[in-house]
């Protein structure tokens, strides 16, 4: 006994010694569960703001580098600015609106985008009100679409207001046209379902089947070429008859209508002017 | 008195210059110098061999923590802590009752400049195998402690040199 305790004092540092590098091993060791406690590891609060203010002196001298980067970053995001902005202006004809149709980049057409403010659907003439008017730029005779279809034709317009003769107005008729064939007739409605609407004057012997979609003609001035007005439901011909009876579904819900755009075709007057010349 | 508080002020300066300022200097990509086994190698040189063990265990602690490098500081600090006394036999003759700082006034300039150089490829030596041994790059091992060691061995002996006039 007296031996073992004269041992340990004669080799206490020693044993010391030893101690402390086998607890440096097992910190080692386990190095990966230690540096998950915190307090042990530089995420601790007292040594991150240590290192925060060297940090932060350490930040000073790399602001040139910093500020180099950046500079290139932003030419590099200048430069993808130019691009995408070259893009979209060759894309504009296209991108102009949300229509899920395109309207021909060669003409100039502007939309004036408007509210429904007032309309109905049950009489045998039915009216829309917009809450735009002249000061806004509408006139008498523009065209009326909405992003399904075409809704109608401006008939009166006050400082504020318009108002507009719907498809559902049998006092208009809209020149529509198969997308297949190109044949072309105007399309009236029969003043029962604000669903449905005739299209007159097929001969024959066009060829069409259930389904094809119409849109309008382009041959008068109100609505440029290629907007969807409709599909044909179901059509009918005598044996004497010439002429199809043809049942269209249009592509406007009336009843849920609420936003249009009106569409501001800017030779309108050229274009007329000179159709009244020729006419003389 | 003075001289304790001298110490502590060594021990913080020392830290704080490892670890804010030499751990990011990775000189060449892996020379790391270690200058911080300075306030061990300045202590006095008949302190209780047991209180310089447990001032090594603290030191090495401290800068683990600081460079999230648990036990390996640790490891190579109490082993030059505890070697330290039997370099300091080897190289010098010190005449009983004296406790003298080491320096190169102290142990003269040769002598000195030996104990420096073996504790710190010492503490290299084995900072560098123990990283290793969790790390796991050994082709670098040698490259490393002879290129840290002869800078860190440089720090010091020029630390000292201005130390003394």
């Amino acid at each position: 006994m007296r031996n073992l305790i004269n041992f340990f004092i004669q080799y206490s540092v020693l044993l010391l010694f030893l101690f402390m590098e086998v607890v440096a091993m097992g910190f080692v060791v386990k190095n990966q569960a230690y540096q998950q406690s915190v307090f042990l590891s530089s995420s601790n609060s007292s040594i991150a703001s240590l290192y925060e203010i060297s940090n932060s002196v350490v930040e000073f001298f790399k602001l040139k580098t910093a500020n180099e980067t950046l500079s290139e970053e932003n030419t590099a995001l200048k430069n993808q600015l130019i691009r995408l902005q070259n893009q979209l202006t060759t894309l504009k004809p296209e991108r102009k609106d949300s229509l899920r149709f395109q309207i021909p980049p060669e003409m100039e057409y502007q939309f004036i985008a408007a509210k429904v403010i007032n309309s109905s659907t049950n009489k045998l003439q039915n009216y829309i009100t917009l809450n735009k008017g002249l000061r806004d730029g509408i006139k008498v005779d523009m065209g009326v679409i909405s992003d399904l279809g075409v809704v109608g034709i401006v008939k009166t317009v006050s400082d504020k207001f318009a108002v507009v003769i719907p498809i559902l107005n049998d006092k208009i008729k809209i020149n529509c046209k198969f997308t297949k064939s190109h044949y072309s007739g105007p399309l009236q409605w029969d003043g029962f379902d604000y669903r449905y609407a005739n299209l007159n004057d097929i001969a024959r012997h066009v060829e069409f089947s259930l389904g094809d979609s119409l849109v309008t003609s382009g041959f008068t001035n109100t609505f440029p070429e290629g907007i969807p007005v409709g599909n044909i439901e179901n059509f009918d011909i005598k044996e004497s008859d010439a002429y199809y009876r043809i049942r269209v579904k249009l592509a406007v819900d009336f009843r849920t209508l609420s936003h249009v755009k009106v569409i501001d075709y800017k030779n309108y007057g050229e274009q007329r002017y000179l159709e009244k010349v020729a006419e003389k | 008195m003075l001289s304790i508080l001298q110490n502590i002020l060594l021990f913080i300066v020392l830290v704080l210059s490892q670890v804010l300022v030499l751990n990011n200097i990775q000189f060449l990509g892996f020379i790391n110098p270690y200058i911080y086994i300075l306030f061990i190698l300045s202590l006095p040189a008949k302190l209780p061999r047991w209180f310089v063990l447990v001032l090594g265990f603290c030191l090495g602690f401290v800068i683990d923590i600081f460079s999230n490098t648990l036990g390996i500081h640790i490891f190579a600090t109490v082993l030059v802590a505890y070697l330290r006394s039997f370099v300091i036999q080897l190289f010098t003759s010190i005449d009983e009752g004296n406790n003298p700082i080491p320096s190169f006034h102290s142990f003269g300039v040769g002598a000195y400049i030996k104990y420096v150089v073996a504790l710190v490829v010492l503490h290299h030596t084995a900072l560098f195998f123990i990283e290793a041994f969790s790390f796991s790059h050994l082709g670098l091992i040698p490259l490393k402690i002879l290129m840290s060691s002869s800078i860190t061995i440089l720090l010091i002996l020029g630390l000292k040199s201005m130390h003394r006039k």
